[in-house]
């Protein structure tokens, strides 16, 4: 029974993440309409045969529209988060290391990023860099830098007594070596783990900083900027506010799921062998 | 208890320092300086080169971090040039709204999640406890602004239920000044609902298989009474912790809710903020926020200690 629930939940991410997956692919060789083709004739249309998600407040086609920033939302997404672990892995490493004054040094100013809450940081960061989509990969992933940072700094102060490390520094393995092929291999699963999960937050930070005005920047289409656009017609037209939407949410809810999915399987087992 | 005050305190203090450094010193990467983008690109060297020196912009970053940090112990938190107003006037203004609605968000969730939480770990594995942990994924997954705009649709233009938009302060009734921000507060509170549902079930299943239930049914008090005697209260009590970490990171989240409901609060002022890169503002803001979040933590986790004695003994009584 207890190996059962983690199977559906990977299961079910996977899937929501391969429509995801899928719709980004076929954008590249094939989309119902010219995403950018307005249609005023045709503005608000409810799904029908030719529009199968409507068209928005200037006819042009929702189907499209999702497709092309579904590419915006996984290039985001798996890029600030590889930014992020990246950075996070290198200071953690740092980090758990080095001396004790170095080491709280670094703590400290983690535990300083770690205070702002929310998106507040990476709005921060959008009023230095500017709007735009690389400059949103780039908030995002300093966003993300002290969980991982946190995560691989624990994690390497958990082996560091181990016996094997030990053994591996007294045949004079230096701190750089002793990470990478003694250590990294015991925390990849919760790297891995963290990382999906860490996608789907992501994809929403994004979307919300393109909700605000902040992240990607009109003509390009994004989910959280098609949602935002469609805040002024709601009301009148509240269609045109669900699938964007929807499509997000499965987007997040796919990475989360997966993420908890291995979790479940991947470390719980490590942990108790 | 004294010596835990104290090292919160430090630690608090460590924090907020960091927080001032790294708003002070990311906010000076800002393209083009203050004095620029108050006068405008056209304005004159002489003008810019004027405005600088009296906004001691020529002074050295450390002097210039120093005296800032000076100020705000002052009182003075600068002044925004958009509104051109004291960045303090403007953010306390706004304070009531932000505040009213994360603590109404936090009168929700709690209950709603304690109540599903400590159900479905009393029941695991049926069918309460899989809708509770479809609830649980489904809150963290959901984006805000969605969910507010799809509420607003439902509840507000068709059901009528609420008003769409727009925020009635206390002093014009109490009853519509809660009205208006219902609805915020309860799509702010789905939001937290993730976490906190997760937070109550693992604390009750834990509670469930400490030692303390097996002898209480050991000695004859049967599964209920051990449960509401024993394992709810110590199953309440460790997400305390939590539920101000959250309170406080909600008080920071709220730009968003506060964009689709237009209520005047410190988010809006914010995005204002962050859109004109009104930097004292902005910095203001920042630094305000931080430090609602570390205060409020540093107040839970004094009341948890007082709470608790074990954690005093654990953290204060070993060293």
């Amino acid at each position: 029974m207890k190996n059962k629930k983690p199977k559906f939940s990977v299961i079910l991410g996977m899937v929501l993440i391969s429509i995801i997956l899928l719709l980004c692919l076929v954008s590249f060789f094939w989309l119902p309409y010219d995403p950018d083709r307005m249609d005023t004739a045709n503005r608000f249309a409810l799904p029908t045969a030719a529009h199968l998600l409507g068209t928005d407040q200037f006819g042009r086609d929702v189907l499209s529209r999702i497709m092309v920033a579904s590419r915006s939302a996984l290039l985001v997404g798996l890029c600030s988060v590889s930014v992020g672990a990246l950075i996070g892995l290198v200071v953690g490493a740092v980090a758990a290391m080095s001396g004790p004054r170095l080491q709280s040094l670094i703590m400290r100013v983690i535990d300083g990023f770690m205070a702002f809450p929310g998106i507040l940081l990476a709005m921060m960061l959008v009023a230095v860099l500017g709007k735009g989509q690389i400059n949103a990969v780039i908030a995002i992933g300093i966003f993300m830098i002290p969980s991982f940072s946190r995560l691989v700094y624990s994690m390497i102060l958990e082996n560091k007594t181990r016996l094997h490390i030990k053994a591996a520094r007294s045949y004079g393995c230096g701190p750089v070596r002793i990470v990478i092929s003694h250590i990294f291999p015991d925390m990849l699963p919760r790297m891995v783990t963290q990382f999906s999960s860490s996608i789907g937050g992501a994809i929403l930070t994004e979307s919300s900083l393109s909700f605000l005005g902040l992240g990607i920047q009109p003509p390009s289409a994004s989910w959280g900027m098609m949602l935002s656009e469609a805040r002024q017609y709601v009301l009148s037209y509240p269609f045109i506010a669900v699938a964007p939407g929807v499509v997000l949410l499965i987007a997040v809810l796919g990475f989360n799921l997966l993420g908890d999915g291995l979790n479940d399987r991947l470390v719980r087992k490590g942990v108790r062998s | 208890m004294l010596k835990i005050l104290g090292k919160r305190l430090l630690s608090s203090l460590a924090v907020l320092f960091v927080v001032s450094l790294i708003t002070f010193f990311i906010l000076k990467w800002i393209p083009g300086d203050a004095a620029q983008l108050i006068l405008g690109t056209e304005a004159s060297q002489e003008s810019l080169e004027a405005l600088r020196e009296s906004m001691g912009l020529n002074e050295p970053w450390l002097t210039q971090y120093g005296n800032w940090l000076v100020n705000l112990f002052r009182g003075d938190w600068g002044s925004s040039y958009i509104y051109g107003e004291s960045v303090r006037t403007l953010i306390l203004q706004r304070l009531p709204v932000t505040f009213s609605v994360t603590i109404f968000s936090m009168l929700i969730a709690v209950p709603v999640a304690a109540l599903i939480g400590i159900l479905s770990a009393l029941f695991k594995d049926s069918p309460i406890d899989v809708f509770s942990r479809s609830i649980m994924q489904l809150g963290t997954a959901i984006p805000s602004f969605w969910l507010g705009m799809i509420f607003m649709i439902v509840f507000a233009a068709n059901l009528k239920w609420f008003p769409v938009t727009g925020y009635v302060p206390p002093s014009d009734g109490f009853l519509s000044f809660l009205h208006s921000i219902a609805l915020p507060s309860i799509v702010l509170a789905i939001g937290e609902l993730g976490i906190l549902i997760r937070l109550f079930r693992s604390s009750m299943l834990t509670a469930l298989e400490q030692d303390f239930m097996q002898s209480a049914q050991v000695k004859g008090l049967s599964r209920a009474t051990a449960i509401v005697k024993y394992a709810l209260r110590s199953a309440v009590i460790a997400p305390i912790t939590v539920i101000g970490n959250q309170t406080a990171k909600l008080f920071g989240g709220t730009v968003i809710i506060e964009t689709i409901f237009a209520l005047p609060g410190i988010g809006r002022l914010l995005l204002t903020s962050v859109e004109q890169r009104d930097i004292e503002l902005l910095q203001g803001i920042v630094l305000f926020i931080t430090f609602m979040v570390v205060f409020i933590n540093l107040i839970t986790d004094l009341l948890v200690a007082a709470a608790n004695p074990l954690i005093c003994l654990e953290t204060g009584g070993k060293d």
